[in-house]
């Protein structure tokens, strides 16, 4: 009896310290991988930060209006209001009550007079190229 | 019969306990390390950020630190050090005489060759096949909109710490979430507007100097804070024409009749005078030895509030002496215009004001605008003061909650806010101001032109400074506007004229006409009925 049990004990030792140099193993295997997940994980942040900085820039107003008016021939016309939310009628008013009924309504053509129309195609055409930068152009070296 | 167990087997029971137990331990330690102890789910932050990002009000990037290397060399490993300087030179743009001073210096063992390199000269370096060379990450601030934003956004020294603008200001934010965002109160379309039409503005006016400030009246939030000349914050580098300095916060100026608002807004709060009672206004008014005359022809009397309107001096005066100098004193003090303003810029000013005396011609020349220097970033605080229910505000560059008040003490009365911006309104509709309306905008403002002191003290002849403060709506304020521009040029388009009606108004509308839309502001121009429109 005591016999087996010695014999029972030691192949349970045998393996459970089989067991463990497996588990420690592959948790270092793991940790080597979660290591290198997280370097790429790091390096795709850094890169996902530097194309969200370029998007901006490329994105920005300034760069989008100079390309309206160079590509696109538009010009830099006065936003009028078409329209407001008081001339929408409400749910479930009658008909005498909607306000669009009887109002004057104002077109979405409308130009402000005495402002810039939009360019001709011939000058669209002939107008600078606007060169793609990219964000390694405007990091400069800051110099020495 | 009973034998108890021997020693031996009582040693074996022994050991398979400490066996058991032990075995217990590791798998208590499995299940805590496997089960029990929680995984780093935190995002970590990026590795090269020593500063958060910092955003306009509706997160836009504004500042981002980059990833940018520092070269090293070890000189002592150069098989050619002259040649190694001349390779290095080229392909970094450092200057080869210093390279090679460094490389022939035998005590230092590592020269910086340059700082904050772009992965394409990396590239270009690592192309030359040099031993000894070494590379450390490191982060530049970049600013994606540049100049739009360099005056008010300030820039960082190249260690990443801030040197001027928000970028000092907000430092302590700045650094404590490295990778996270620190938002300002900024609009960046609205920036953007502003600068764009004072850039045109400031060509077509040929004016050495111009800025903008907008600001929401309640909360105090500067939507758009531009200052021309600027610089690309992106060169770290000032070239001709460009300059760090911003005037809208760190200059003060004479403002000149802009100042006539607060001399109506202290005798309506007086009630010293009443908007429609008649006071002369002769051609000059004699203080002393002094005589006060008016910048133009004005009729022999009018009422108090086509003295704003036409900006009549003599008549201003005439109100402002009714109070006296000392309440003067007292009531521009309690609008914050007697001190240095406290903003998240660190780029400020102290305002410039009688000191010895407030007298009598003090008292006069400061209601129209002379003799009185504050900057205008002060100024349009002030302003929102007085229009915004007559609670005193304090501008912030830090975003707010939407819809925020962050008004404090009252000032001026509710009545007499209300009566200024029937009297600013009236300035565009009758006076002045007129080329500042926007149909449907209900724009209110107030013209300012001052002559520019020369280095002698003396008023230079011909040298304007043109100014305009507006608010829109005015009769339900949401946003004051400032536009500043020094020393503008007439031009055909302005009849010879260079006054602030001239150039600073008209450009006030242009810009409350593109800003108004995008805030939201409701158009309550009554709708016009097209000609053959199906009506």
């Amino acid at each position: 009896m005591v016999r087996v049990l010695n014999f029972f004990c030691v192949a349970l030792m045998g393996l459970s310290i089989l067991g463990l140099y497996h588990v420690s193993e592959k948790t270092r295997v793991t940790q080597v991988e979660l290591a290198r997940v997280e370097r790429q994980i790091a390096q795709e942040r850094t890169n996902l930060s530097v194309l969200e900085t370029e998007w901006q820039h490329v994105a920005s107003p300034e760069r989008i209006q100079r390309l309206a008016v160079a590509r696109l021939g538009m010009a830099d016309n006065a936003s009028v209001q078409l329209a407001s939310f008081d001339m929408l009628p409400r749910r479930g008013a009658g008909e005498d009550s909607a306000p669009l009924n009887n109002a004057p309504i104002r077109n979405a053509s409308v130009q402000v007079p005495g402002h810039a129309q939009p360019a001709a195609p011939e000058a669209a055409q002939a107008a600078t190229p606007v060169a793609h930068t990219s964000i390694s152009d405007l990091i400069t070296d800051s110099g020495m | 019969m009973n034998e108890g167990p021997t020693v031996f087997q009582r040693r074996i029971v022994i050991g398979a306990g400490l066996c058991v137990l032990a075995f217990a331990l590791v798998g208590m330690r499995l299940v805590h390390v496997t089960l029990l102890q929680p995984l780093d789910g935190s995002r970590p932050a990026l590795a090269i950020a020593a500063r958060a990002d910092l955003t306009d009000r509706n997160g836009e990037l504004l500042a981002r630190d980059l990833p940018v290397k520092d070269l090293y060399a070890r000189p002592q490993v150069f098989w050619d050090k002259d040649q190694a300087a001349r390779d290095l030179a080229r392909a970094t743009g450092a200057g080869e005489g210093r390279l090679l001073k460094g490389f022939h210096n035998a005590k230092s063992p590592y020269v910086l060759v340059a700082r904050q390199i772009t992965p394409d000269v990396e590239a270009r370096v690592m192309a030359l096949g040099l031993p000894g060379l070494e590379f450390e990450q490191g982060a530049k601030r970049f600013y994606p909109d540049g100049r739009n934003t360099a005056q008010v956004l300030g820039v960082t020294d190249p260690d990443g710490a801030g040197v001027s603008g928000l970028e000092l200001g907000l430092q302590d934010a700045l650094r404590r979430a490295p990778g996270g965002q620190v938002a300002t109160s900024l609009d960046m379309r609205v920036q953007f507007i502003v600068a764009d039409e004072l850039a045109k503005a400031r060509a077509k006016f040929r004016a050495n100097a111009a800025g903008a400030i907008v600001m929401d009246v309640k909360s105090g939030e500067v939507l758009a804070l531009v200052s021309l000349p600027d610089f690309d914050p992106n060169l770290r580098k000032i070239l001709e024409g460009d300059s760090t300095r911003n005037i809208m916060a760190q200059d003060v100026y004479e403002l000149g009749s802009i100042f006539k608002i607060f001399t109506f807004a202290m005798a309506l709060e007086d009630k010293t005078v009443r908007p429609d009672e008649v006071l002369p206004t002769p051609p000059g008014y004699k203080i002393g030895r002094f005589t006060i005359r008016e910048a133009h022809h004005m009729p022999s009397a009018m009422a108090a509030k086509d003295i704003l309107a036409q900006s009549s001096n003599v008549g201003t005066l005439q109100i402002a002496l009714r109070s006296g100098g000392a309440r003067q004193r007292e009531f521009l003090s309690s609008l914050g215009l007697l001190s240095p303003l406290k903003t998240n810029l660190p780029e400020t000013s102290r305002p410039l004001f009688p000191t010895r005396q407030w007298a009598t011609a003090e008292t006069a020349t400061v209601s129209y605008g002379h003799g009185i220097s504050v900057s205008p970033l002060t100024f349009t605080a002030a302003l929102a003061t007085v229009v915004n229910g007559g609670r005193r505000i304090v501008p912030t560059f830090a975003r707010q909650a939407d819809g925020s008040d962050r008004r404090g003490e009252q000032v001026v009365s509710e009545a007499t806010s209300l009566k200024m911006r029937d009297l600013l309104r009236y300035v565009v509709t009758n006076g002045t101001g007129r080329n500042a309306d926007v149909v449907g905008y209900d724009v209110g403002g107030k013209t300012g032109t001052a002559e520019v002191p020369g280095p002698n003290g003396r008023y230079i002849r011909n040298a304007l400074r043109s100014s305009f403060a507006a608010v829109f709506p005015a009769h339900n304020p949401r946003y004051v506007v400032m536009v500043l521009m020094d020393q503008p040029k007439a031009t055909k388009d302005t009849f010879g004229f260079a006054t602030a009606g001239y150039t600073a108004a008209p450009q006030t509308g242009r810009i409350i006409q593109r800003i108004a839309p995008l805030l939201g502001v409701p158009n309550t121009a009554p709708p016009t009925r097209l000609a053959g429109g199906n009506s």
